[in-house]
């Protein structure tokens, strides 16, 4: 047996090294889609975690936040958070997501002339929608 | 010259209808009131409004207004006093007779049968008291006749007057070949200079003849005299040829017939003539009067045949300006819903249009000549009305209990079917919620809310108005 280990070393390295098992690996990282697994509004953002999940935001709660989850993230890329207040874009956050899988986030600080209906538009780097976030911004 | 012409091309065939018809109407009151003296008021009224229009036309400010009122008094006075004479005129006659005969004016046949029976009267000392009317109604005139119609005939002439007949002591009417009235009493003549022997029916006999243009013939029950009576003149007849001869002059007959007849139908064919001159005048005075004017009139713009799935966004005008022309009377009862333009839509496209105001868009009442309309040409933007779907939010306002959470909020529909224009539909992605107040919020629920849509957009047939909010409230960590 003792014989045979370096044999087996060698067999298994070559297997490894071998430029077809790195064309598997390859097609199994393209092959999973970055997918959002969980986003919400909220008021905080806490150990990774959206803390008072909610649609209405008051003024005096000072923040609003947008958490996202994405899972599977297959490679390093970027997501973008575009917040729209009655159907105008405010501004657009570019945030970065890097595998396996990525928490994060973006916030507006609240103010007097942000009352009124809200939606983040949660999309990829081409633009596509993952999904849209409604909420509203009160007194 | 030109203008000669654009007079003569401003003139439709509507005119002509309206000038013929006018005409034509006049002709057949004079064809039926001919012989009567409301046609000569009438002619004097009708006078009387030409008079006023040249008194306006000259400028003669107070002759124009005196004969204004002289001419509106003088209807009036035509209207009452002769009520009886128009209803007269029209009685009996059926609509044919109305609008299309023409009345009789036959010679009577039997002039001969009436001086016979005048005679024969005369012979046996019979009184008799005949009326042979003129062209004058005698209505006013006489009294209490009794409505007799019946052909005329020497027996009935004799029997009328026989001394036994309850009515041998009036007057018979005779017109044409009819005894219209028996019984009627005439006026008695007041003149002092009659001979003596004249009884009461030679004095009815002269007091008709005096205040009318009729013929009346008396035959004397004591002397057995027939005597004529026009015009307060009296005259004795010897013979029967003489009151036939009298009866036939003053009744216009003729011995020669169709010289008669040729005189009838030039005296109508004048009338015809004078009349279309006469409501010509009276058309191009209305129409195309001397003192015409010249207005601007605002007129909105009305928009036809537009293809229901175009929508206009805007419009360089929505009003144009008409300058109108015409005579003063048209010009000064003319109303704003009279004139009308009409813009046909039909050929419009999506984007920017331009669309000419032509004369066949503009609608005015006959008479009034459009001269010019500013802005001639109007621009328009349309665009396509089209169909979206488009997610609905929930519009929430006020303030929520600062310990609550509203955590989560389901819509039913989540989407609803909305029509308007591209344009419009292109900055819109969402459609919100009436707002819904917070303050009494406590707890989770469900409440129905209507969709707070603009004017712009409308939502598909189908679509309900009303969104139904299922809301979660939840205490705050």
């Amino acid at each position: 047996m003792k014989r045979n280990t370096p044999l087996l070393l060698c067999f298994l390295l070559s297997l490894i090294l071998s430029p077809a098992w790195g064309q598997e690996v390859a097609q199994k990282v393209t092959k999973e889609k970055l997918t959002l697994y969980n986003s919400v509004m909220c008021e905080d953002v806490q150990d990774r975690e959206p803390f008072n999940p909610t649609v209405v935001f008051p003024i005096s709660r000072g923040k609003a936040y947008c958490y996202t989850l994405f899972e599977p993230v297959p490679v390093k890329t970027y997501i973008y958070h575009n917040w729209y207040r009655r159907d105008v874009l405010s501004f657009t956050i570019r945030l970065q997501v890097q595998p396996p899988s990525w928490a994060t986030y973006s916030n507006i600080q609240l103010r007097e002339s942000d009352r009124g209906p809200w939606r983040v538009e949660i999309t990829d780097a081409e633009g596509n929608t993952f999904q849209t976030l409604r909420f509203s911004v009160t007194e | 010259m030109n203008s000669f012409w654009e007079f003569l091309s401003g003139i439709r065939w509507q005119d002509f209808v309206d000038i013929l018809l006018n005409s034509y109407i006049i002709f057949r009151l004079y064809v039926l009131l001919r012989g009567t003296t409301i046609l000569y008021m009438l002619m004097g009224v009708a006078l009387l409004w030409f008079f006023q229009r040249i008194a306006v036309s000259l400028g003669l400010i107070v002759t124009s207004w005196l004969s204004q009122g002289l001419t509106a008094v003088a209807a009036l006075i035509v209207v009452i006093i002769f009520g009886g004479e128009i209803r007269a005129a029209f009685r009996g006659k059926g609509l044919k007779a109305v609008f299309w005969g023409f009345p009789k004016h036959n010679p009577p046949s039997s002039v001969e049968v009436i001086a016979d029976a005048v005679f024969d009267m005369a012979q046996k000392h019979t009184g008799s008291l005949i009326v042979f009317p003129g062209k004058k109604s005698l209505k006013g005139v006489v009294q209490n006749g009794i409505i007799w119609n019946g052909e005329v005939s020497k027996e009935m002439i004799i029997s009328i007057f026989w001394h036994n007949n309850p009515v041998h002591d009036g007057a018979a009417i005779l017109d044409g070949n009819q005894i219209t009235e028996v019984g009627t009493i005439l006026p008695l003549s007041q003149r002092m200079d009659l001979p003596k022997y004249y009884g009461t029916r030679h004095r009815a006999a002269i007091g008709l003849s005096e205040s009318s243009d009729a013929l009346v013939v008396a035959t004397s029950e004591e002397r057995g005299v027939v005597i004529a009576a026009k015009e307060g003149e009296v005259k004795v007849m010897h013979k029967r040829s003489d009151l036939a001869n009298r009866l036939r002059e003053h009744l216009g007959i003729s011995v020669n017939r169709p010289h008669f007849w040729a005189k009838e139908r030039l005296l109508l064919t004048a009338a015809g003539v004078l009349s279309v001159l006469l409501v010509t005048g009276v058309w191009f005075s209305l129409t195309r009067g001397w003192n015409s004017l010249l207005i601007t009139m605002e007129t909105p713009i009305e928009y036809t045949n537009r293809d229901s799935r175009l929508e206009i966004l805007s419009t360089s005008a929505n009003t144009v300006r008409l300058h109108l022309s015409g005579s003063y009377i048209l010009l000064k009862s003319l109303r704003p819903d009279q004139v009308r333009v009409q813009l046909n839509l039909e050929p419009a496209k999506p984007g920017q249009n331009v669309f000419s105001i032509t004369r066949n868009q503009v609608s005015v009442p006959p008479g009034i000549i459009l001269s010019k309309v500013e802005p001639s040409t109007v621009e328009m933007e349309i665009d396509v009305s089209i169909t979206r779907t488009l997610p609905i939010q929930v519009d929430w306002e006020g303030e929520l209990a600062p310990d609550l959470l509203i955590t989560d909020v389901k819509l039913s529909p989540q989407t609803i079917k909305v029509v308007g224009s591209s344009r419009e539909l292109e900055n819109i992605s969402t459609i919100y919620t009436q707002k819904i107040p917070l303050e009494k919020l406590d707890n989770s629920g469900t409440r129905s809310v209507p969709l707070a849509l603009n004017r712009q957009l409308s939502l598909s047939p189908e679509a309900s108005r009303q969104v139904t909010v299922s809301y979660k409230v939840e205490t705050r960590k």
